[in-house]
C-alpha cells in the first residue's frame, strides 16, 4: 500500500497489510455475539460499531462525498491480504464490486466454519455509516463475491431485500 | 467490511462494547469462547498436542506476522517458555491511533491464554507496563518457585532491562502461576521508588 492510500485511512500501522488469521477472530465474534445477545444483539453491535468506532471515516465521508468513499475503500482494500476489489466511481455513487472478498476466501481455505450471517455485516455496518454522512448503502451478493453501493440519496436506490445477500459457507 | 488491518482497533472497541452490554462477565466470557476456543484454537491444539514446542509454534509464527520488525524475543529453557515484548503489534497500533475505549486492552491476553494454558496444563507468570512492552513465563502447573530474575532467562533482551520498563504514570500489572485473568497483582516495581524515565 502506497503512503497516500495508507492517509486515507483513519487509524495507520506500520505494516502495509493486516494478518489474515484476525478474519478467524472477526468470524468468532460474530458467533459468539448472535451466540449470547441473539441477532438483534449482533446487528445493535454492528450499528453501534459504524457510529462509533468508525466515525472518523463518516465524517471524511460527510465532508468528502463519494470522492472520499471511493478513496477510502481503494485504501482500505489494499491492506486486506488477498482482496480482489474494483472501486468504480459514478457520479450518484460508488460500487465495490468484490471479487474476491479476502475474508470468506482465507476462512474458507483455513477451513472454518464461516457464521453463515457473515456477509450481512457489511451491509449493517455500512448502513450505518452511510447515513451518518448523508448516503445510503445496498449490497447485494455474498459469499465471496459481492457488489457494495454507496450512493446520494439523490440516486433514489430501492430499499435493501435482504434475500439477495447470500449465506456465507465453507 | 470489518477489516483485518485494524484489527486491534475495532477489537479493543468490541471489549468496551461487550461490558457495557454484559458487564465484566461477558467480557471474560468473550476472551474463552470466542477467542481461546473458536478463533484460536488452533494455538490450543498445538499446544496441548506438544506443550513448549507447541508455543514456540504458535509464537514464533504469529509474532513474526504481526510484528514483522522482531519487536519480541523467544527464550526457550527445558522448564519454561518466555517471551519478551519490546514493541507490541497490537498495543503500539492503538498507542499510535490514540485508541484507548476499554480501560486495560493489555488484559485480553492474559484473557485466552489463561484459560488455554489452564486446559493444557500449564501456568503463567506475566506482567505488562500498558506502553506496548510486557514478559511472559510459562510453566507446567504444579511448578515451585518463582519467576526469573532480570536477565537469568533472556539476558540483554529481558525486557525489564529498559530504562523505560516502569513507571509510575502506568503501572506494571503482574501475574504470578495464574490462568485466570482476573488474579492481577501490582508488583514490588510498582512502589515507591520505581523511575520515571
Amino acid at each position: 500500500m502506497s503512503a497516500n492510500l495508507s492517509s486515507d485511512l483513519p487509524y495507520t500501522d506500520t505494516k502495509p497489510r493486516g494478518s489474515a488469521d484476525f478474519y478467524f477472530a472477526i468470524n468468532a465474534t460474530f458467533r459468539f455475539l448472535i451466540a449470547q445477545l441473539g441477532r438483534e444483539g449482533w446487528i445493535r453491535y454492528l450499528e453501534e460499531l459504524g457510529l462509533g468506532y468508525f466515525a472518523p471515516v463518516n465524517r471524511q465521508w460527510g465532508a468528502g462525498g463519494l470522492t472520499a468513499v471511493a478513496r477510502y475503500w481503494r485504501a482500505f482494500f489494499a491492506a486486506e491480504p488477498g482482496a480482489v476489489v474494483d472501486v468504480v466511481e459514478f457520479p450518484d455513487r460508488v460500487e465495490l464490486r468484490v471479487t474476491e472478498c479476502p475474508a470468506i476466501q482465507h476462512l474458507r481455505a483455513s477451513g472454518r466454519e464461516i457464521v453463515r450471517e457473515y456477509c450481512q455485516h457489511c451491509y449493517y455496518l455500512g448502513a450505518a455509516r452511510a447515513q451518518t454522512a448523508g448516503m445510503t448503502m445496498r449490497l447485494a451478493g455474498g459469499n465471496g463475491q459481492c457488489c457494495h453501493t454507496y450512493a446520494l440519496s439523490s440516486a433514489g436506490l430501492a430499499p435493501q431485500d435482504l434475500n439477495v445477500i447470500r449465506e456465507a459457507h465453507a | 467490511m470489518i477489516g483485518c488491518y485494524d484489527f486491534c482497533g475495532h477489537y479493543e472497541w468490541t471489549f468496551d462494547w461487550l461490558e457495557r452490554a454484559g458487564g465484566h462477565a461477558l467480557v471474560r466470557e468473550y476472551w474463552n469462547e470466542a477467542i481461546n476456543h473458536d478463533s484460536q484454537r488452533h494455538a490450543r491444539d498445538l499446544i496441548r498436542r506438544e506443550g513448549f514446542e507447541g508455543m514456540a509454534k504458535y509464537w514464533g509464527h504469529t509474532l513474526a506476522e504481526e510484528s514483522p520488525e522482531l519487536g519480541f524475543s523467544i527464550t526457550e529453557a527445558p522448564d519454561v517458555f518466555r517471551i519478551d515484548m519490546h514493541d507490541c503489534p497490537s498495543k503500539g497500533f492503538l498507542l499510535r491511533n490514540g485508541l484507548e475505549s476499554y480501560r486495560d486492552y493489555c488484559d485480553h491476553c492474559i484473557g485466552w491464554i489463561g484459560p488455554m494454558m489452564q486446559e493444557t496444563g500449564f501456568v503463567i507468570d506475566h506482567e505488562h507496563n500498558h506502553r506496548g512492552q510486557c514478559w511472559w513465563e510459562l510453566r507446567v502447573a504444579g511448578s515451585k518457585g518463582g519467576h526469573s530474575a532480570v536477565g537469568d532467562l533472556a539476558g540483554e533482551k529481558d525486557v525489564r532491562r529498559r530504562t523505560d520498563w516502569s513507571s509510575l504514570q502506568t503501572p506494571i500489572d503482574g501475574y504470578v502461576k495464574a490462568t485466570d485473568p482476573d488474579a492481577k497483582v501490582k508488583p514490588e516495581s510498582n512502589r515507591e521508588g520505581a523511575t520515571t524515565p
